[in-house]
């Protein structure tokens, strides 16, 4: 009776650390993407607002779920080298009028058409922690040690992708991801960690949509 | 004799783990840099990294210091290819062999680092702030141009002090290369100087 008293709140514990996620779509008009397996599409993070950057460990968790899509998708880090310095944080295009100024110079568009790239994805966005409560204390001595306490804080990730058409210096769509959860640390004597993968699922839905995006509907 | 040792283990691994989270960093940046997309101007010049400059540590506060010699030559060797199509790297003012060309000296002025400890930002920064002393051949300055990078990194749950700065130092170098080349033309002094020999060119 005790033991499932036990995994029940247990259960019930870890049912609570479930992440909130919702996905937005937005497409300016109803063409229909082109999509050729030949070409490819980029994930690029943008690095230029003062007080977050947008992280390359969610950049590559995207491209990541994004395998499978009916488009290839060149690593962003070296699509950024092949066209140094100009998708640098100081450098990139902010808006299309640039980058169809930018793809006028033939020595950058050639580095684009060798790697055949026809989109350009602009993720930005963060993961923030808030509304941190609680305290916990561990010590430690030469007689053992322990941790003693409860501690809870919200995460919240929200990222933005914007989709760039390099054929015709296009918008093509805009989706966004908001995710939200509350993490728990529990000391009792050992410190049990009940975390919620905010961003984790943050990137996994907006990497499926992405993937639903750059695929030809049947 | 055996809770001695005992003691003597548990008090060893204690102190480990206060030392581990000291906040000293000795950071050496060694890394490859991508050659630039840019297309150089018929002009030529003469660059100095002396050894103070190829060598330089840069030092931004008592217990942080950042190893940037090796790494700020490759990179701004590559930068300057990109803008002249005629370059020689040189020690030494002596050394420079071209008649007709600007001649400069790069110079690290200050490094500066916040982290997240000192701005409550999630981010590492790092600022370093170049002078590029610009002379004509003969010896005359054009201009002394005050050239400032900055690089930023997030700063991770699992990434070490010492690695977010050589991140956010890789990302300074790289944007020093970025500004070198979008505006070193622009310079007025520069512009000035490219249509006075142009013009003594066309003259000859």
């Amino acid at each position: 009776m005790k033991k499932s008293i036990l995994l029940i709140s247990m259960a019930a514990l870890l049912g609570g650390c479930g992440a909130t996620t919702s996905i937005d779509e937005y497409r300016p008009n109803n063409s229909v993407m082109e999509i050729n397996s030949d070409e490819s599409v980029v994930i690029l993070g943008r690095r230029d607002a003062g007080h977050y950057d947008t992280d390359r460990e969610f950049i590559s968790c995207v491209s990541g779920k994004m395998k499978g899509a009916d488009i290839g998708v060149v690593p962003e880090q070296q699509f950024i080298d092949s066209i140094y310095p100009w998708f640098e944080p100081r450098t990139a295009p902010k808006g299309l009028k640039r980058l169809t100024r930018l793809m006028q110079d033939p020595d950058i568009k050639s580095q684009v058409d060798i790697q055949r790239i026809r989109y350009l994805v602009w993720l930005d966005g963060s993961t923030k922690t808030d509304n941190q409560g609680g305290s916990i204390s561990c010590a430690i001595g030469p007689g053992g040690g322990g941790c003693f306490g409860f501690a809870q804080w919200e995460k919240s990730s929200i990222y933005e992708a914007i989709v760039w058409d390099l054929s015709d210096f296009s918008e093509k769509g805009r989706l966004r991801v908001d995710s939200a959860g509350t993490s728990y640390l529990i000391g009792a004597v050992a410190p049990i960690p009940l975390l919620t993968p905010v961003k984790k699922d943050a990137c996994s839905s907006l990497g499926k949509q992405l993937k639903k995006f750059f695929s030809v509907q049947k | 004799m055996q809770i001695t040792k005992i003691h003597l283990i548990a008090s060893l691994l204690a102190l480990f783990a206060i030392t581990g989270c000291s906040s000293s960093a000795q950071v050496q940046v060694e890394r490859n840099f991508p050659t630039v997309v840019s297309k150089p101007k018929a002009v030529s010049a003469s660059i100095i990294f002396n050894d103070e400059f190829k060598n330089y540590v840069a030092t931004p506060s008592k217990n942080t210091t950042i190893a940037i010699g090796s790494a700020q030559t490759l990179m701004l060797s590559n930068a300057f290819a990109g803008l002249f199509n005629k370059i020689e790297f040189v020690q030494s003012r002596d050394q420079v062999s071209f008649e007709n060309a600007l001649v400069i000296t790069p110079l690290v002025q200050e490094v500066q680092v916040s982290t997240p400890s000192d701005t409550y930002l999630n981010v590492y920064e790092v600022w370093i702030k170049y002078s590029l002393d610009i002379q004509n051949a003969k010896g005359d300055q054009i201009d002394n141009w005050f050239m400032p990078a900055y690089g930023k990194t997030p700063d991770s749950f699992m990434l070490s002090k010492t690695n977010a700065i050589e991140e956010a130092t890789v990302i300074a170098l790289r944007d020093a290369g970025a500004k070198l080349l979008l505006d070193f033309y622009r310079i007025p002094s520069i512009y000035n100087w490219l249509v006075r020999e142009r013009k003594l060119g066309d003259e000859q």
